[in-house]
């Protein structure tokens, strides 16, 4: 069953057309990597599903509810979390409000100023959990911006997934980080989305090989290809366009 | 239970001033405390809580006060008949009012644009206020008298202390809701909105719409100390709700310290007093303001509270003391050469005759007397320099985390 | 009604001009460093009572040369020692910091040259009437002040578009980071520009001294104004500000000279009201009463329907 669809989706700013009639079925619980040269509209198309930008044709539904061009706020609501790929927290609030910041609304607790949030003994419970699933339980009481940057990373992790959402969309989750980091990295994002549906955009092969079920790639606003990671990669539409003997070579090295 | 007791603190100050000072200066400074610091705190909703940048604040503290004044004039004339100490919950709802449809067009942005339409907003105001007269009372603006009310509890409210207790209670009440409304989800959204706008919006939260409240929950507030002001002067013209008031409540909130719940109070309470006594002494008060504005601005970012708070390691670490040896001596010269620029200025001020400087007699004809001036402000200046180092240096040593691990701030 | 229209249109356009040599450099501040100078108006109050004291000793048009120089230098002091500073806590404190500057002139002013109206004489060389129309007086000086302002606007769209460091500026204006990464001078560049923005504000107060009269109270009443008309004309574009500017003059002008209101308009219509009706103030509003107005509501109305101004690109 899909949960989020994309049909004939465009968009262009000015005369340039970054998006050309994307269509694209993402199944309920799979993990779906979408990759594709620099410049391909990866970010864009994230950009596009989760509201941030307006659709020039063609519709997105998510659940069977149609959500093109609405506001990201109520896509978020309908259970759609996504990170951006330049870490996107808020700086001055402490590491434990950020993660409980993004529970709020799924708690039901919305615009109120009626609740209090010390007396959500539940939700913050919840909170410093969520904290010690992504290893930063110790840093509760830190201002965000004053993490380290694999931390931040985290975080901006942890912001995206604690609203309980069931698609959750990851923009380069790993991008700019050492190679131990990134390891942690890939074991804390299959530990949080077990269970879930995860999409994400990622540059690093390696990583999007070990993780996903299925790849997509995007290639000059379209997808060239959507399929099973072994027949992406034996693909010969995506091995001229975009993987590259050596990118091959390095995949399959990984593999034995 | 230390918040409680800090309450509990705040509720005994506030009920204990007057029995302390009980002079007629001292009660009207408390009463111009008392409105200031609802005012501020107000402001410090929109501002340091939301990072929404309000040059026309004073609209909605001169729009509760005037309809304020009116109903003081309804009671008089007995067209409404309730008791006086609600009149901050009239001009509450005027403020309220007010902001609810400012707000439904000017908190789609923060920034510069929001800024640019409360500086707008705030002149029509104030200009519209001189232009209609019947209910602003042009210049001379409209005047009322409190004690054709009901007695409340057998109090007329014929004496200024009276008038105190009664703002005390009002004040406390409003300083609970306000600290009440940061703890709540609309408070903390807030927050994360003047962080990160975008983010909030794909957590579930429309940015506008936590604006919108922050800004009409601040425009009520801004309401009730408008009330107070009402009760308290018993008039009220067009220029409170001017820019130069607006003026005034930014510099307040912005020295006292934006971050903190508390640094709008301070701001308040320090800006009465430089505006009650500092003006006793010196006809120079208002320039000595600005300069202690844009010094807290360019060395104190984060006002008051902020340097309080900069010694929350340090003391929780028990290394407290150490620094205070290195603040004095590197304190009195800066102080000696704080006072004698202050020294001088006066000097320039009252060109070609004698007058008291602390315990000084100073005269600007006098050259020795300026020879001696710029001699403790060079070694002052040099000495405050010299000793930098040091207090730098002991700075380091008692904020220094001896072990990472030992982790937080606190 | 000829002559008043046409009185007003050559007043409105020596407002507008003048308007126009504050807004400039405002506006370029703001496309360059991204603050809004609330104290750019009080650059303006200084180069007033900079030339009044100048012009006490050595004449007006000493006075005229000197005195943007040094309003110039003050405001490149201001941009290395203070507003850089600030810079780093973000744009919040920076508009805070220029709001104090603004209100920390004005006292020094004050301090300095005491809180009455000084006596600022235009030169004797320009006091003739340069033309006379309708049997009304068109003075030399306003004239000398139109062609002072068109030549600075000249002068500056000449550096803006021809001359290499305008070049960068403009380059600056639409990608600050990129200039910065091709190894100009970024602090240097905002330091000039702060120099020159202020330094016309200077100019301006040095022509406008002598017919708006010099009081510690000058920069107010142009202050908010010069604001709108840079937020009216699209933050950051020259151009804009610059139709901006003119509309404004020649707005206030129109509404000042005309006796137009609500009355009329009543008339028109056929509607009576009696006087002791509660808004009766209403009823009796006429043009020139609202003229200050005017401004503040177009830059409210421009801020909701098009938060970029007639002719800005750039948001925040």
């Amino acid at each position: 069953m899909s949960i989020l669809s994309l049909h004939n989706v465009s968009k262009s700013f000015g005369k340039t057309e970054i998006i050309r009639g994307v269509n694209l079925d993402i199944q309920a619980g799979e993990r779906h990597a979408i990759i594709g040269p620099n410049g391909a509209g990866k970010s864009t198309l994230f950009h596009l599903i989760s509201g941030k930008y307006q659709l020039s044709s063609g519709r997105i539904t998510f659940r069977d509810q149609e959500i093109q061009n609405r506001p990201p706020y109520e896509i978020a609501r309908l259970g759609l979390a996504r990170s951006f790929q330049v870490t996107n927290i808020f700086p001055r609030l402490s590491v434990f409000e950020n993660v409980r910041c993004g529970m709020l609304w799924q708690q039901g607790l919305g615009y109120s100023f009626r609740h209090l949030l010390g007396r959500q003994t539940e939700l913050n419970a919840r909170a410093i959990h969520l904290l010690e699933e992504i290893n930063l339980a110790d840093r509760a009481d830190f201002p965000a911006g004053e993490l380290a940057y694999a931390q931040q990373r985290a975080l901006e992790l942890g912001v995206a997934i604690a609203s309980g959402a069931d698609l959750i969309m990851l923009d380069e989750p790993v991008a700019g980080m050492s190679l131990s980091e990134a390891e942690a990295a890939v074991s804390l994002i299959r530990k949080i989305t077990k269970g879930k549906t995860l999409v994400m955009v990622e540059h690093d092969m390696n990583i999007v090989f070990d993780i996903a079920d299925r790849i997509s790639v995007l290639v000059y606003g379209e997808i060239i290809a959507s399929d099973s990671p072994q027949a992406v990669r034996a693909n010969p539409k995506v091995q001229e366009a975009y993987l590259g003997e050596a990118a091959l070579a390095a995949a399959g090295d990984n593999d034995a | 239970m230390g918040k409680f007791a800090a309450w509990v603190g705040y509720l005994i100050v506030l009920l204990g001033l007057p029995q302390l000072f009980d002079s007629v200066l001292a009660i009207t400074i408390f009463n111009q405390m008392a409105i200031a610091i609802v005012f501020a705190l107000s402001y410090n909703m929109l501002l340091g809580q939301g990072g929404m940048l309000s040059f026309g604040h004073a609209v909605y503290f001169g729009l509760g006060g005037f309809m304020a004044v009116h109903a003081l004039i309804m009671i008089e004339f007995e067209t409404v008949y309730f008791s006086i100490t609600l009149i901050p919950l009239v001009g509450g709802l005027i403020g309220l009012i007010a902001a609810v449809f400012v707000g439904s067009f000017s908190t789609h942005k923060a920034g510069t644009v929001f800024a640019m339409i409360s500086l707008g907003i705030g002149e029509l105001v104030a200009a519209s206020s001189l232009i209609f007269v019947s209910f602003f009372g042009g210049e001379a603006g409209v005047s009322a008298d409190r004690t054709f009310g009901p007695p409340f509890f057998g109090v007329e409210f014929f004496q200024d202390v009276e008038i105190y207790y009664l703002s005390a209670g009002w004040v406390f009440v409003s300083t609970v809701f306000m600290y009440l409304f940061t703890q709540t989800p609309a408070g903390r959204m807030a927050n994360a909105v003047r962080d990160n706008p975008e983010r909030a919006e794909f957590i579930g939260y429309s940015a506008r719409r936590v604006r919108f409240i922050s800004f009409c929950t601040s425009g009520f507030f801004a309401g009730v100390a408008g009330g107070l002001f009402a009760l308290n002067y018993e008039f009220i013209t067009e220029e409170n709700l001017n820019a130069v008031t607006s003026g005034r409540v930014l510099l307040m909130a912005y020295i006292g310290g934006l971050g903190y719940f508390i640094g709008p109070i301070i701001g308040a309470v320090v800006l009465t007093l430089m505006n009650s006594l500092l003006s006793n002494y010196t006809e120079l008060w208002m320039l000595y303001l600005g300069m202690m504005f844009v010094l807290t601005v360019l060395f104190l970012p984060r006002g008051f509270a902020g340097f309080i708070m900069m010694h929350q390691t340090a003391w929780l670490r028990g290394k407290l003391s150490s620094l205070f040896l290195p603040y004095l001596i590197t304190g009195t010269p800066a102080i000696m050469f704080g006072g004698s620029i202050l020294a001088a200025i006066e000097m320039l001020h009252h060109e070609g005759e004698p007058f008291g400087f602390l315990f000084l007699t100073l005269d600007s004809g006098n050259t020795l007397h300026w020879l001696a001036l710029a001699a403790v402000g060079a070694a002052s200046y040099f000495a405050c320099r010299r000793s930098l180092g040091q207090l730098n240096v002991a700075w380091e040593e008692a904020n220094r985390m001896d072990n990472p691990t030992e982790g937080g701030p606190g | 009604m000829l002559e008043v229209f046409v009185f007003s249109t050559l007043n409105g356009l020596v407002t507008g001009l003048l308007l126009f040599m504050l807004a400039s450099g405002l506006t370029l501040i703001f496309s360059m460093m991204g603050v809004l100078n609330f104290a750019h108006a009080s650059f303006y109050m200084l180069g007033a009572y900079f030339a009044y004291s100048i012009s006490l000793k050595l004449g007006f048009w000493a006075g005229l040369l000197v005195a943007p120089i040094l309003v110039g230098t003050f405001g490149a002091l201001v941009e290395r020692y203070a507003l850089r500073r600030v810079h780093a806590h973000g744009h919040v404190a920076e508009l805070v910091f220029t709001f104090g500057l603004a209100f920390l002139i004005e006292e020094a002013v004050q301090f300095f040259w005491g809180a009455d109206t000084k006596n600022y004489q235009s030169p004797d060389l320009l006091d003739f009437p340069l033309f006379t129309l309708f049997g009304q007086e068109f003075s030399a000086y306003r004239g000398f002040m139109i062609t002072i302002s068109v030549g600075i606007f000249l002068a500056l769209y000449y550096v803006l578009t021809r001359s290499r460091i305008g070049i960068i500026i403009q380059a600056a204006i639409t990608h600050p980071h990129t200039v910065a990464s091709l190894g100009h001078n970024v602090p240097l560049i905002f330091m000039a520009v702060f120099g020159v923005g202020t330094g016309l504000a200077g100019v301006a107060g040095v022509i406008a001294g002598p017919v708006l009269t010099t009081f510690p109270g000058m920069a107010v009443v142009l202050g908010s104004i010069v604001f709108v008309i840079v937020v009216i004309g699209g933050l950051g574009s020259l151009g804009g500000a610059f139709v901006a500017s003119l509309m404004i003059g020649l707005l206030q002008s129109y509404a000042i000279a005309s006796n137009l209101g609500m009355p009329d308009l009543l008339n028109w219509l056929g509607l009576e009201f009696s006087r002791d009706h509660p808004l009766n103030d209403l009823w009796t509003l006429t043009l020139p009463q609202i003229a200050p107005v005017l401004p503040f509501l177009l830059l409210v109305l421009v801020l909701i329907f098009r938060p970029t101004g007639l002719a800005g690109k750039r948001e925040e």
